[in-house]
């Protein structure tokens, strides 16, 4: 009946993933190992490519993000993602909403005893 | 759930089942529950869990003066939410499965034409197949290719593929395959719009390939040929039968080591694959 710890992480992490991906693109641009690489430095563990390139695609054709293919100097190349001034917008929005969600979680875990 | 899911509160009571908030949609909200709790019992829960809920959400409505429909949604999808089916989680898109096999002559090839179909390798299992899934809404495309490993290590192969998108998604023997969704290229034009025909497992001619059955031929004959060889020089048929066993035996131990030491580094990957999201 209860999800997994595993299954409840997994469907918070999917919640929020398209915004942890347009902040990981406010430095510059960057491609998607590099972006799956500073999520899981970032403590998510490590993103399965069949996770992250679906989100990139749909953020994508939402113009929320640019993405042009570049050969490499050696290998086949890459596709480099930009955030637009949409997806920058879009990412403080919503971001600023999903900051007022883990207040009220915060919050109300806090009342519940949990430190 | 069971063919009462499309059964609303309304349709058969007093009310004209738009009631809201007056008290008029008691009868309807009567209804629901007895529907409710008549769907809870079909789908096996305990019937003092039933009776609980039941006064629960009774007390709800009363409290809150709504209608059933109106508060909880048709009484199939709400008694389903309730007590859902084993395995059924969150809402995933549904998945397909399938596994298949082929030789390392073929194998290449058929995993990138069922990959180009939207056929995601997990993993292989102990039997040497590709255990493969495919999202049947959200229809990706999949590349793979195959590298030679050794036993004892993988020599950073992982980091240095990974950087291109690829990954670790089966081991076996000496062999190690990685995949990667065509997106990484391609973006958003690598989607499917609809998964293709589900294809049909490969038959033997296509798994074993002819170079794969032409090695399995040349070696047979020459262990035969060098059975008979020493028998004849023996002049005994037991000893090249002998020599032939010994040979097949000896070639076996190694071939069993190389099939556990793969197997076992499988088993972790997938084990450290499933952690991942």
């Amino acid at each position: 009946m209860s999800a997994t710890p595993a299954d409840r992480r997994a469907s918070w992490f999917k919640g929020v993933l398209d915004l942890l991906v347009l902040a990981s693109l406010t430095g510059g641009e960057s491609y998607g190992y590099e972006i799956a690489k500073s999520l899981d430095a970032a403590g998510f563990g490590r993103i399965k490519g069949g996770t992250l390139y679906p989100v990139l695609n749909r953020l994508e054709e939402a113009e929320l993000v640019a993405a042009e293919f570049r050969a490499a100097e050696k290998g086949p190349g890459r596709r480099y993602y930009t955030l637009t001034d949409a997806g920058r917008a879009v990412l403080k929005e919503q971001g600023a909403q999903w900051l007022a969600f883990d207040a009220s979680v915060r919050e109300l875990l806090a009342e519940g005893g949990v430190a | 759930m069971s063919g009462e899911d499309t059964g609303t509160a309304g349709g058969n009571g007093d009310g004209d089942g738009n009631g809201n908030g007056n008290g008029n949609g008691n009868g309807n909200n009567t209804a629901y529950l007895v529907e409710l709790a008549s769907a809870l019992r079909a789908s096996g829960l305990p019937d003092e869990r039933i009776d609980a809920t039941v006064a629960d959400l009774a007390t709800h409505l009363e409290q809150t003066g709504t209608d059933a429909v109106e508060e909880f949604g048709p009484v199939g999808e709400f008694a389903g939410q309730l007590a859902p089916p084993d395995g059924a989680g969150a809402a995933e898109n549904p998945v397909e499965t399938w596994r298949w096999t082929a030789d390392t002559y073929a194998d290449e090839a058929l995993l990138n034409r069922f990959g180009a179909e939207g056929w995601e390798v997990e993993r292989i299992d102990a039997l040497g197949r590709f255990v493969s899934r495919r999202d049947t809404e959200q229809v990706q495309q999949w590349e793979y290719r195959r590298e030679l490993v050794s036993l004892l290590g993988r020599e950073g192969l992982d980091e240095r593929l990974a950087p291109d998108g690829w990954e670790a998604c089966g081991n076996w023997l000496v062999y190690a395959w990685f995949k990667r969704p065509v997106a990484v290229r391609e973006g958003p034009a690598a989607e499917l719009a609809a998964p293709p025909p589900r294809p049909a497992a490969p038959g033997f001619r296509a798994a074993f390939g002819r170079r794969f059955r032409w090695t399995l031929a040349v070696t047979a004959a020459v262990i035969v040929a060098v059975a008979v060889t020493v028998g004849v020089l023996e002049g005994d048929a037991a000893s090249g039968l002998g020599f032939a066993t010994g040979l097949l035996a000896g070639a076996a131990v190694p071939l069993a080591l190389m099939a556990v030491a793969s197997w076992r580094t499988e088993r972790a990957r997938a084990r450290a694959d499933s952690e991942a999201l």
